[in-house]
């Protein structure tokens, strides 16, 4: 297993094809095109975001899912959605203040979304779990399965379970997400900040998921503080490879230094990672939309070529951009 | 129809005063069994935070075997730090069901966060004894039961039972939030989830106990025996609205089943109600049934859930 790492991937970036600022958006969506995921069809791209409205009770953000349609180079926008893509939770459930992200999954004739559902807390700002829903309409609008998640906290996963990306390897689902470890104060009297990790659970049937519970299957690069977020996964050639973001769990908002960058794994056999963060073979831009942070990685393959969606600067406040792998 | 006789309040929380963790309530009590006395676990509060927010801890108190009226023991400290930041139990840990397993006592209780748009959410955790039911430690952070896709929130009140090789957990799952009065008041229904050891458990994925006063109802603390070649649950249940006085407040039902899965409610049968006046005159709540000595007893709590403590029931005959 531990044979020598590859040569380092090789990407052109094509820069930011998105804007949200752009086009008009329902649920009063303005700013904030993040996570996005894509979903192949003939003709065109689509692909899913979140977007967020200011609540009007109090100010606070509600993220909620939209899409956007690509032609095949994605230098055109054939529409965004008009109508809301699925509905956030009812009072007290799990989602209830934001759906970011979701990934999609086309299987059989219908197309299943993973969601990650925002609860917000007391004592520190929000729980999540991992929602599914279903659509019938080629993915135009989705119907969750149930009021609550289908994969949340457990013994040794103590909260924040999100971020699910799915992959369907021959018959069997895998599921890359992420598992609170921490909260802590930064300081005394700051808000609590949080640390996750990348776990990995398993499923015959996409629904009933069975957890590693607890194992961190990518190993830290900056130390038990480095929060790990939004995996996703592709075969390239005959390995998989793991593209997430990782950060320093305090003052990594505004701090160049210490905000999300691209980090990399492989494997062989979807068990046993190896770090390879400098394989990757993408970095921050000197200067531009992705110049301080990237973040919020989605690897998808069509037409024989893999592509590498991400978000920029601000967690992706303005729009997100793409790379091609050469 | 069942008969109780009330023998009268057994614990009153207020009376205790040494104890900064325990100024009032005494609810969800649970017993186990030792020698010379029955020791009986029991969640309570401290006085209210600044802003009118309790927290719960979970203790127990030792009554002789030959007298349930006379005190050996209280405990000196609960038998649970509640949990760290962010953690599900970090703001309660009400109610706990406990039972042997080998030298062990296991314990499943609902751990208690708050929450913004509503006012709590609860998971079930667990934790283990290894010094008979005196102190315990968490058998993780996070909860051991859950929220699933059809029990969203608010999974509370476990009660571990073990009928043959096989572990139960009886339990309430939330099923909807209803604004009263455009306050957040949770309804709530009767469950189960089997385990072959104690730790990896299976929904049952269905309501065990039809709703009898309107279709909101919500009912609690399911509290199972085998008598007889028949389960029998005694469980408390109230209407979705107004519930904090005696009109709409909780009452004690009953049902029973040969299989654990289907379930005849009956709450003629339960013969237990609401007393004239007294600390037990406007609701009764979270009955827990044992046999001791040859006699059928049944544990409960009265006025405001358990507020003013909980008192004691004999049965009269045979079930």
């Amino acid at each position: 297993m531990r044979s020598s790492a590859s040569p380092p991937l090789k990407w052109e970036k094509l820069g930011k094809i998105f804007d949200p600022a752009q086009f008009r958006l329902p649920n009063g969506c303005e700013q904030f095109a993040q996570a996005p995921q894509a979903l192949a069809f003939d003709r065109f791209t689509r692909i899913y975001f979140s977007s967020r409205e200011r609540d009007p009770r109090n100010g606070k953000y509600l993220s909620h899912v939209c899409f956007v349609d690509f032609s095949e180079e994605f230098r055109r926008v054939i529409r965004v959605n008009d109508r809301s893509v699925i509905e956030l939770g009812k009072l007290g459930c799990f989602d209830e203040h934001g759906i970011f992200p979701m990934s999609v999954l086309r299987h059989g004739d219908k197309i299943y979304g993973y969601t990650c559902g925002w609860s917000r807390r007391t004592s520190v700002s929000v729980e999540t779990s991992v929602g599914i829903a279903a659509s019938d309409d080629d993915g135009v609008t989705f119907q969750k399965v149930g009021d609550g998640p289908i994969l949340t906290s457990s013994l040794h996963e103590p909260f924040l379970v999100g971020d699910g990306f799915v992959l369907l390897e021959g018959n069997q689902f895998h599921m890359w997400y992420i598992f609170g470890t921490d909260w802590r104060r930064p300081t005394n009297g700051a808000s609590p900040e949080r640390t996750y990790k990348i776990g990995h659970a398993v499923s015959r049937d996409g629904f009933a998921w069975q957890k590693e519970e607890g194992r961190q299957i990518i190993s830290d690069r900056l130390g038990p503080e480095e929060s790990q977020a939004l995996p996703t996964v592709a075969r390239i050639g005959d390995r998989y490879h793991m593209i997430f973001c990782y950060r320093e769990s305090t003052d990594f908002r505004l701090n160049k230094q210490r905000g999300y960058r691209l980090g990399h794994a492989w494997s062989e056999n979807l068990e046993e990672w190896v770090r390879d963060d400098a394989g990757l073979g993408l970095d921050v831009s000197v200067s531009g939309w992705d110049s301080d942070m990237q973040c919020y990685p989605n690897l998808f393959q069509r037409d024989g070529r893999t592509y590498l969606l991400y978000n920029g600067n601000e967690f992706g406040r303005h729009g997100f951009g793409i790379a091609i792998l050469k | 129809m069942f008969r109780w006789e009330k023998l009268g309040r057994v614990f009153n929380p207020r009376e205790t005063t040494d104890r900064s963790w325990l100024h009032e309530f005494a609810q969800g009590p649970c017993t186990l069994l030792f020698d010379d006395f029955v020791r009986v676990y029991f969640s309570c509060r401290p006085p209210p935070d600044q802003s009118g927010q309790y927290c719960s801890y979970t203790a127990f108190i030792d009554l002789k075997r030959d007298n349930l009226f006379e005190t050996a023991k209280l405990a000196s400290q609960p038998i649970l730090p509640l949990g760290g930041l962010g953690e599900f139990d970090e703001f309660g840990i009400y109610p706990t069901s406990v039972i042997r397993s080998g030298n062990d006592v296991l314990a499943f209780y609902g751990g208690w966060t708050r929450c913004e748009s509503v006012p709590f959410n609860v998971a079930i955790g667990a934790a283990k004894s290894s010094d008979g039911g005196e102190t315990f430690r968490k058998l993780g952070r996070g909860p051991i039961l859950s929220y699933s896709a059809d029990e969203p929130f608010v999974l509370s009140g476990p009660k571990v039972r073990r009928f043959g090789d096989r572990w139960y957990l009886f339990y309430i799952a939330g099923r909807k939030w209803k604004l009263v009065d455009n306050r957040p008041e949770p309804v709530y229904r009767i469950r189960m989830a089997w385990s072959r050891d104690g730790i990896v458990w299976t929904k049952a994925g269905k309501d065990l106990i039809e709703c009898r006063l309107e279709e909101d109802e919500a009912q609690a603390s399911p509290d199972v025996f085998f008598c007889d070649g028949r389960y029998h649950m005694f469980f408390c249940y109230r209407r979705s609205a107004n519930f904090r006085g005696r009109d709409n407040g909780y009452r004690i039902g009953y049902a029973v089943s040969e299989d654990l899965w289907h379930w005849r409610r009956d709450d003629s049968k339960a013969g237990i109600d609401v007393s004239e006046d007294g600390w037990d005159s406007e609701m009764l709540s979270y009955p827990h049934v044992f046999d001791l000595d040859g006699e059928t007893y049944m544990f409960y709590l009265g006025n405001q859930v358990g507020r003013e403590g909980f008192g004691l029931a004999r049965l009269e005959g045979e079930l």
